[in-house]
């Protein structure tokens, strides 16, 4: 008896096309930027960002208190293309969480930063 | 009551991403592709044109659902067509979720657009199922049976065969919006008329930056598709059978064809 549960093992229609997995150097990207967000590098955060979307960097590090966020987890992922589309959130101790969604692309090897907002009490992205 | 609610007051997972076009569309251009959606030739195009329709589906069905509770009044027969079509865009969505991981992906792995639901902010239900069940539906018999074609082509019954039948509910649908279009303005040409402008601005919307043509006007490319070469279309078609069989009339069709302009909604 096969194991049903696998569903290589299961009788119908299988797959046609492979899932494509992130990249593991714009997860390291991301990683890298909310990283510098958490210590108050805001500098490497610029560093990181096309000069399109330096103003909206600029919010969000006007709005973020240096060192009053100790964790970031990476919660949602969407892309177009290569691009990718990613939702985190920076938490701390006695502190509301901060949420920001942001567009990953990369050129030459280097991922960075083409558009970022803070997404903090608000259900769901750029809305019209 | 508040009806009209927007995009992003729908209940979503909160590792969901949801984007306005314009959004997608220049994370498109900054690529070096076409600011539209992925289009049949490019090498994301089923997984993409999956999960919009996908994602299509969970629109359509809170549509219905929020058209069944934004009207108490409306006539009983409407009532009951509207709690039909949320149970048949329900199915829909299923199957598409079984479509995208057939085709290799996942819901989540795309953004979902804002676009779709713009297009049911009417506050009058006449204009709601003008713009719904006629002007999306009537997109998505375009859209789908173009996805059949390619599916035939591709020698692929599972999607040709998923697909065909959830076209076969679109076509139901559109048929009760026209019926629901007509009665609800019975006696009221003008409430017509504004319920008719309402679609208009709708089929206007998708008009893909003008490239859309009729099935057999369409442009044909080379593209492999796994171990074949196929041809297809190069953009987005108008399904004249389907629509036709949906209960549009030639002069609708033929203005769709003719009357498109250069504004788009991807």
């Amino acid at each position: 008896m096969p194991d049903l549960g696998e569903r290589g093992n299961v009788m119908g229609p299988q797959p046609i096309g492979k899932v494509v997995e992130p990249p593991a150097a714009m997860l390291a990207a991301a990683g890298q930027l909310l990283a510098a967000l958490l210590r108050g590098d805001f500098a490497f955060a610029e560093q990181m960002t096309t000069a399109q979307a330096r103003a909206d960097i600029s919010e969000i590090t006007k709005a973020l208190k240096p060192r009053t966020y100790d964790k970031f987890e990476l919660i949602g992922r969407g892309r177009v293309a290569h691009h990718y589309f990613l939702k985190a959130r920076l938490t701390g101790v006695n502190v509301a969480p901060f949420t920001i969604q942001f567009r990953l692309g990369e050129d030459n090897d280097k991922w960075t930063v083409r558009e970022v907002l803070n997404l903090t009490g608000r259900r769901s992205a750029w809305t019209k | 009551m508040q009806r009209m609610i927007a995009v992003d007051k729908l209940a979503r997972p909160e590792d969901h991403i949801l984007l306005p076009a314009q959004r997608v569309r220049n994370a498109r251009t900054e690529q070096g592709l076409a600011p539209s959606n992925a289009m049949p030739y490019e090498e994301d195009f089923l997984k993409s044109r999956m999960h919009g329709i996908c994602a299509g589906e969970f629109q359509a069905m809170e549509a219905a659902g929020r058209t069944l509770y934004d009207f108490p009044d409306a006539p009983w027969e409407f009532q009951l067509d509207m709690a039909r079509q949320v149970w048949d865009e329900s199915r829909h969505a299923e199957i598409y979720l079984k479509l995208l991981e057939y085709v290799g992906s996942y819901y989540g792995e795309f953004p979902e657009g804002e676009v779709l639901w713009s297009c049911t902010q009417a506050e009058d239900p006449a204009a709601r199922v003008a713009g719904i069940n006629r002007g999306l539906e009537g997109l998505a018999c375009d859209v789908f049976e173009q996805l059949i074609r390619l599916a035939q082509k591709m020698g692929d019954p599972i999607i040709e065969r998923s697909v065909d039948y959830v076209l076969a509910d679109e076509i139901t649908h559109v048929r009760m919006g026209s019926q629901w279009m007509r009665k609800l303005t019975e006696g009221d040409p003008e409430r017509f008329k504004k319920a008719q402008d309402f679609q208009n601005g709708i089929d206007e919307l998708f008009n893909f930056g003008g490239g859309r043509t009729t099935v057999e006007q369409a442009g044909q490319i080379k593209q492999r598709v796994g171990d074949k070469e196929i041809e297809i279309d190069s953009g987005i078609t108008i399904a004249r059978e389907a629509r036709l069989l949906a209960g549009f009339t030639e002069e609708e069709i033929d203005r769709l064809v003719k009357g498109f302009g250069k504004s788009s909604a991807y």
